[in-house]
């Protein structure tokens, strides 16, 4: 909050000239690590040699059910129609003991797939074709029954204490990589279920915060980042309005020669210049191919939006942007894959997604890209193998469901892990999502027992004080 | 980790019965070498097991008889003889489901899970102590004792922080720079370090440095121009402005804000499913209420704390002080958690968290799961104040699907409480009036059956309804809904039930109601289960009591349905102890979003609302031109009557806490913070280390929220009044003595100056909690009033200006620079308290998602929600209002460069700035220009930048002429002035 002699003009200006211009003055709060750089996003190692330098996670809001897509049961369709005791995990949250159910077999057929012979269901038909490029996680397990915690806890690791997000952590712990853009980005994420916490920094510092592209709700081709166009001015009038303020600053800070604060603010403007004129085009899909836009099933419903969202993250994962979140949701309490009593509607949300997903993998691979880029796809939890009373639909699932990673040093055509024969509990391999997120930060080179913040007196981690690395899923 | 005495205990005895291994024949021994020992090794041992330099995961041994007989965090692993007790069993079986992930990788296959407990019947046979190779291999670790991670509270009571104030000697003036007792403490150290302080700031800095920091707000361009002009001394005319401005209602907004931060106030509750505060506004107005009337600060915890305890002379004080526990519930809980002893614990956990970190400066919250590690907190010391906090009821009940909060009806005065009264009689002359017209229209009778049709969205009668079990049909008590009610006969329990089976045809949410007939021979407790598109709710109904919506209706709360889901409701006579009455159901579109719906029942369309009216308000012979007559006077008085509750006085609710009437008493440790692991019970109480007076008594009737607000709010306690003292100091210089103003633990930073702490805070004690005193003392002090640049040679000997011997810049908040806009635009709307959240947001649950902001009012009234912020908050450093903060952060960003470039807001405020420029009636360009500064900066234009601007708003490089070119090059000359470095810092 100083006018600091240690710090040059020079080095100030090195500072602003990085990142999305966050020049964080955190003062007190700041770590050590974060101040030892000059610039806090500067892009800097991590703890361990990586594999791969980004996040491209494509988050299914409200759980996708792992019964009807990735985790075959025949046991399901031997006992469908039968009333059986589940435990089930909110009857044992509110009352410690389980319930009946009524047993569903899966609505969409399973066929193996490719030359690892993986099973997938009809339910993501171009998903399953690609089903050799990556590894499915059918032994996760997590915390939180209900959407709330669950995808707070997948997001920040804890159902409900304030804690910073993933991408910020990882933004944290490696800086970024583009010169004009945020190295944390979610496109159109929710403001249900905890809304912004599920990139927000929390206690880290709020240059870690992720940079919300649209909302849920909004068109991709709507969203864009915020405030780079003046709605009344010509570029020629705004240029010359930038430099009536650029000259003012010049002349307030000749009389407080040495405030690097002040001049902090000052540079701030020639990066948001710079910003508003640039990094637009990253989010710019004109110059895409034809053959590209086909390829995500942009130009067709009902595959526009999400493939926009799956190309532009494509996009920001070249300009250097470290965490991308593109999200599948709405802004209801219930989000899209929520389905409890009506489960034939998991096929229009397939329909959206499935065949954009399938295109992005796709195009990264052509690319090149796939290598350093960790794609994730899944939900908060998964499904139960039990129909709720009367209904068609499966209620929600923390104690098995499955993931699916690509990319970035993951076994491709590979599965890993079990449920019981149910599909209800995962039992084999089990993998926490601590050490989901273990395991993708050690892909990033970060160690999440070592990617540590003090706060409040102690040193906080992604993991809390769990979490292992799962070996046996990379190559 | 101390181990707590008790579990020592319970250790000491298990060791006795462990006797049985002591006695263990060959055959005992030779299974557990050949078929235990290899098992637990290959098991187990990987993470319980001793090893030098490796951690015993959950402090458990399985490598040495003691280990299992002891156990680790959770207790004994094993009851020798005991299958069912022994932890061990219960996680190798995969059955305790609040172990973690136990055995972490994969279950057990079953024949081992048999070998297991096989030994656990025996006894748990094993040779004693531990085997050689193993022994070897544990040195060092096997017999290791716990090591003292944190101070101990004798040492504890010796740091800084916890040794009560003394009162200083105050330092003699080495000159006539100081003016005040905290000038001389803040002079003292600078001759010996060869410090000078800077010059005074001058007055129109001054003016606008004070206008912010004690009202938020810039001073007008005439109170600058008056200022600046006084003929007094400086010292003597910023008294009188300062005294004014502390008098003014812009005081309590300004420092009511401060405290909203540490008090995480926050209108929607964030965090999971989030919900609208609806009242938290009145916690807000109940803060700047405080602030300017300047209530003793102690008071103002004690209230906070344990209002609902306090004794009260008049209705308002009562009502302000229920209001003003709003503190302890305004957290960002998250109500859907399904595990309520989880949701209940993580509630006491963030109300100590806020409260440690608001009042004490310190972080409780560290000794949940252990002893903290750096702070002489004991988890024995958590959990005695969690004793207290959990006899405290925050949430409305522990049960709901989707939790509330608690809201208490407030008290009111007689005068209000006579209109109250007056209103209620209003209410019911007309609703008689109407029944009689009704009765003589030939309508039935209100009070006898009511038709279902006259009421709002579409009601379900019971024999609409799906049966199951012999029901009778009754009329016996009235008034009922439709054609009678179904009754049970209190018989055959748990063999009928009544099912309303609705269609929805369009997703929405819904308030679902139930109908019932009360009498004294119901029963309390009947479960009327709702299936629903997030789930499955059973609500849990007192039929006894009389329904208390519309004299019918309870509500069963708002849920989710889906188009063409499978949505049901039902009602079961399972385990109920009275007669169980079903009359109706009702539902209502609850989000204003979806229509009410359409229900089709059994095959047959209910009739459509609009429909429905019509019946009810036609008389029986629509030819008969009198009855015509009077359906529409009937029509008439029905709006009457509808309009008269929509505009009269309503009794308010505050969102607050309550007794857990029941319920009070200690609590349990949790074994590493896990809700369901229970340690021994901890006996109510405070922080031991920072004891003070005789320890109070806990009643058993009592959560000993007073005692503990008493506790904090004594001038006797070593932190309370040093923690605010400096927090007031932090607010004014830039910088607390204390620079980490929520942490004055052993992390925290030491202060700056020690003795001028303790004046402060003795003074503001002595002074009677008076914060407006302390506000005053500082600002007068000739420290406040210095200018910002810094003298020569305090770059290098201070460069953190720890000594004050400048000021130091601060930069505007989000709130000051919305303001600071407004005004200048001269939109600002100064209205004073009240709900702020309008239009059917304000009705909805989750009204925050598609909220618009729009008012004009000062920022502290902008609906404060927190996962829907105004974009301008969001971008200048106020995104997050889910934890208490004593300082905001302070960040230079592109985004905020974008956001004053290019934000609609600020262009149009700009906009409206310029044309009062352009109209003030100044004579010239020149005049405009110094006029527009002094708006915005609060001083005049330098040469320059006069030259500068007056060349931009002449146009002579830019393009177009005439009137519109002119008023749009000075909106731009005010963006770019809102836009620039001086705009955001005060000198």
């Amino acid at each position: 909050m100083n006018p600091n002699p240690l710090l040059s003009r020079r080095q100030a200006l090195q500072q602003l000239a990085c990142g999305f211009g966050y020049m964080a003055f955190a003062g007190l709060a700041a770590q050590a690590a974060a101040r030892s750089t000059a610039n806090p996003l500067f892009a800097k190692a991590g703890h361990l040699r990586p594999r791969a330098k980004r996040v491209i996670f494509l988050f299914m809001g409200g759980g996708v059910s792992h019964l009807d897509s990735f985790d075959y049961k025949p046991k399901l369709y031997e006992h469908d129609g039968k009333m059986m005791d589940f435990l089930d995990q909110r009857a044992i949250a509110k009352t410690g003991v389980g319930a009946t159910g009524r047993v569903m077999k899966p609505m969409w057929d399973f066929k193996q797939r490719g030359q690892s012979g993986r099973w997938v269901s009809d339910l993501f038909p171009h998903m399953a074709e690609l089903a050799d490029d990556y590894c499915v996680v059918r032994s996760m397990h997590t915390e939180g029954v209900a959407h709330g915690p669950a995808t707070l806890f997948l997001h920040t690791g804890s159902t409900n204490l304030i804690r910073p997000s993933m991408g910020s952590w990882v933004t944290y712990g490696l800086g970024s990589e583009s010169e004009n853009l945020p190295a944390f980005v979610s496109l159109s994420p929710t403001l249900a279920n905890g809304g912004p916490r599920n990139y927000g920094s929390a206690f880290l510092p709020a240059v870690y915060q992720g940079t919300a592209i649209g909302r849920a709700g909004q068109k991709a081709i709507e969203a864009g980042l915020r405030n780079v166009r003046n709605p009344s001015l010509t570029a020629a009038e705004q240029q010359r309005q930038f430099e009536l303020v650029r000259a003012l600053n010049e002349e307030q800070l000749r009389a407080k020669p040495g405030d690097y604060e002040l001049e902090a603010v000052a540079n701030s403007y020639e990066l948001a210049w710079r910003l508003q004129n640039h990094a637009p085009d990253a989010l710019d899909l004109t110059k895409e191919s034809a053959a590209t836009l086909a390829l995500y099933g942009i130009g067709e419903e009902p595959t526009d939006d999400y493939g926009r969202q799956c190309l532009q993250a494509r996009r920001l994962a070249e300009a250097g942007v470290r965490y991308i979140q593109v999200n599948y949701s709405d802004n209801t309490n219930n989000p899209a894959w929520d389905q409890h009593s009506n489960l034939p509607k998991h096929k229009d949300h397939a329909l959206r997604v499935d065949k954009p997903v399938a295109g992005l993998l796709q195009d990264l691979k052509a690319r090149g890209l796939l290598e350093d880029t960790i794609v994730w796809w899944g939900s908060e939890f998964g499904r139960t193998p039990y129909a709720e009373k009367n209904g068609t639909g499966r209620d929600h699932n923390p104690t098995g469901f499955s993931v699916v990673l690509a990319g970035g040093g993951f076994k491709p055509g590979f599965a890993y892990g079990a449920t019981d024969d149910f599909g209800h509990f995962a039992i084999e391999n089990k993998v926490h999502m601590h050490d989901l997120h273990a395991t993708i930060l050690h892909q990033l080179g970060l160690d999440h027992e070592k990617l540590t913040f003090r706060h409040d007196g102690r040193d906080f981690r992604l993991t809390d004080v769990r979490g292992h690395v799962v070996n046996d899923l990379l190559v | 980790m101390t181990r707590h005495p008790t579990l020592l205990t319970l250790a000491g005895v298990l060791a006795l019965s462990g006797g049985i291994a002591r006695g263990a024949d060959a055959a005992d021994i030779e299974f557990f070498e050949k078929k235990i020992r290899p098992l637990l090794v290959e098991r187990c041992y990987e993470c319980h097991s001793a090893e030098p330099g490796k951690k015993i995961k959950g402090g458990l041994r399985l490598d040495h008889p003691e280990g299992w007989r002891m156990g680790g965090d959770s207790g004994p692993a094993i009851v020798a003889g005991n299958v069912e007790q022994s932890a061990l069993i219960k996680a190798v079986r995969y059955t305790g489901l609040d172990f973690e992930a136990m055995p972490p990788k994969t279950q057990l296959p079953s024949e081992e899970v048999a070998l297991l407990e096989e030994w656990v019947k025996r006894g748990a046979p094993s040779p004693e102590g531990p085997p050689a190779a193993l022994a070897a291999k544990a040195s060092g670790a096997a017999d290791a004792k716990p090591k003292q991670v944190g101070l101990t509270i004798e040492e504890g009571k010796k740091f800084w922080a916890f040794v009560p104030p003394v009162k200083p000697v105050v330092p003699a003036a080495a000159n006539n720079w100081p003016r005040t007792t905290i000038d001389r403490f803040v002079a003292a150290p600078w001759a010996a370090k060869g410090l000078k302080p800077a010059g005074d700031s001058d007055r129109a800095a001054l003016l606008r440095r004070a206008s912010f920091d004690l009202t938020g707000l810039p001073p007008t361009p005439e109170a600058l121009e008056a200022f600046v002009r006084d003929a007094r001394s400086t010292p003597e005319a910023f008294a009188v402005v300062v005294d004014a401005m502390l008098a003014s209602p812009q005081f309590g907004e300004r420092w009511g804000r401060h405290w909203l931060d540490v008090a995480r106030f926050a209108e929607s509750s964030g965090g999971g499913r989030t919900l609208m505060f609806k009242d938290a506004w009145r916690y807000r107005d109940y803060v700047v209420d405080a602030f300017n009337r300047d209530l003793p600060f102690d008071q103002f915890i004690r209230e906070q704390l344990a209002g609902d305890l306090l004794p009260a002379t008049t209705p308002d004080e009562k009502a302000r002080q229920i209001t003003a526990t709003a503190f302890l519930a305004l957290g960002p809980t998250n109500y859907e958690e399904q595990n309520k002893d989880a949701l209940r614990m993580d509630i006491v956990d963030e109300q100590l968290d806020t409260l440690g970190k608001a009042f004490l400066g310190m972080t409780i919250g560290c000794a949940r799961c252990h002893d903290h590690k750096f702070d002489p907190v004991p988890t024995r010391d958590y959990y005695a104040l969690a004793g207290i906090l959990r006899s405290t009821h925050t949430l409305h009940n522990y049960t709901d699907n989707v939790a509330k909060w608690v809201d208490t009806a407030l008290p009111a005065n007689p005068a209000v409480e006579l209109e109250l009264a007056a209103q209620e009689a209003k209410v019911a002359a007309l609703e008689k009036q109407i029944a009689r017209l009704r009765k003589s229209a030939g309508a039935p009778p209100a009070g006898q059956a009511v038709a279902l049709a006259a009421l709002p969205g579409v009601v379900l009668d019971d024999q609409q309804a799906k049966i199951v079990g012999g029901w009778s049909s009754s009329t016996t008590v009235k008034p009922y809904l439709g054609t009678g009610y179904l009754t049970d006969n209190n018989e055959d329990k748990g063999r009928r039930t009544v099912t309303f089976m609705p269609v929805i045809p369009q997703t929405g949410h819904y308030e679902v109601r139930f109908a019932y007939t009360p009498q004294p021979n119901r029963a309390t407790n009947v479960p009327v289960t709702i299936l629903h598109a997030d789930g499955e709710s059973t609500v849990v109904v007192n039929q006894r009591v009389a329904p208390p919506l519309a004299g019918h209706f309870v509500s069963l709360g708002q849920f989710r349905f889906e188009k063409d889901g499978a949505g049901y409701v039902l009602v079961s006579n399972e385990g109920t102890d009275g007669f169980v009455i079903v009359d109706a159901l009702q539902i209502l579109a609850a989000d204003g979003r979806a229509e009410p719906p359409s229900v089709v029942v059994a095959g047959t369309a209910t009739r459509p609302k609009k429909a429905a009216k019509k019946t009810q308000a036609e008389p029986a012979d629509p030819a008969d031109p009198a009855a015509r007559k009077t359906a529409a006077e009937l029509r008439g008085l029905e709006a009457d009557l509808k309009k008269l509750i929509a505009s009269g006085p309503k009794r308010a609710v505050a969102m607050s806490v309550r007794e857990a009437t029941g319920e009070i008493g200690d609590t349990e440790i949790r074994i590493r913070g896990i809700a369901r692991n229970l340690g021994a019970k901890a006996p109510r109480g405070l922080l031991q280390v920072a004891a003070h007076g005789a320890p109070p008594q806990f009643s058993p009737g009592e959560s000993g929220r007073r005692e503990l607000a008493d506790w904090i709010a004594s001038a006797a306690h070593p932190l309370t009044a040093r923690v605010i003292a400096n927090r007031a100091w932090g607010w004014l210089m830039g910088a607390g003595l204390v620079r980490t103003v929520d942490n004055f633990g052993t992390t925290g930073e030491r202060p700056s100056h020690p003795e001028l702490l303790d004046h402060l805070a003795q003074q503001f004690v002595a002074d009677g909690w008076s914060v407006k005193k302390l506000v005053r003392a500082i600002v007068l002090a000739r420290t406040y009033q210095l200018a910002a640049t810094p003298p020569a040679d305090a770059a290098r000997l201070d460069p953190d200006n720890r000594l004050f011997t400048h000021a130091n810049r601060r930069r505007l908040e989000a709130e000051e620079i919305r303001d600071a806009m407004l005004a200048a635009s001269g939109q600002l709307d100064f209205a004073i308290g009240g709900p702020n959240i309008v239009g059917p947001a304000a009705a909805a649950v989750s009204g925050e998602y598609g909220y618009v902001f729009t008012d004009t009012r000062r920022s502290l009234y902008t609906p404060a929600f927190r996962n829907r912020r105004l974009e301008l908050f969001e971008v200048f450093d106020f995104a997050d209002i889910n934890a208490s903060m004593g300082q905001r952060a302070a960040t230079t960003v592109a985004p905020q460069a974008l956001f004053l470039m290019n934000h609609p807001f600020v262009i149009e405020q700009a906009k409206l700035a310029a044309k009062r420029t352009l109209g003030s009636g100044a004579a010239d360009d020149t005049a405009r220009l110094e006029r527009a500064y002094r708006v915005a900066l609060g001083r005049v234009p330098t040469a320059k930048e006069r030259a500068l601007a007056l060349q931009f708003v002449s146009g002579a490089n830019g393009e177009g002429t005439g009137e519109a070119a002119r008023a749009d090059a000075w909106a731009q000359l005010h963006q770019s002035l809102f836009a620039c470095v001086d705009f955001r810092f005060l000198e």
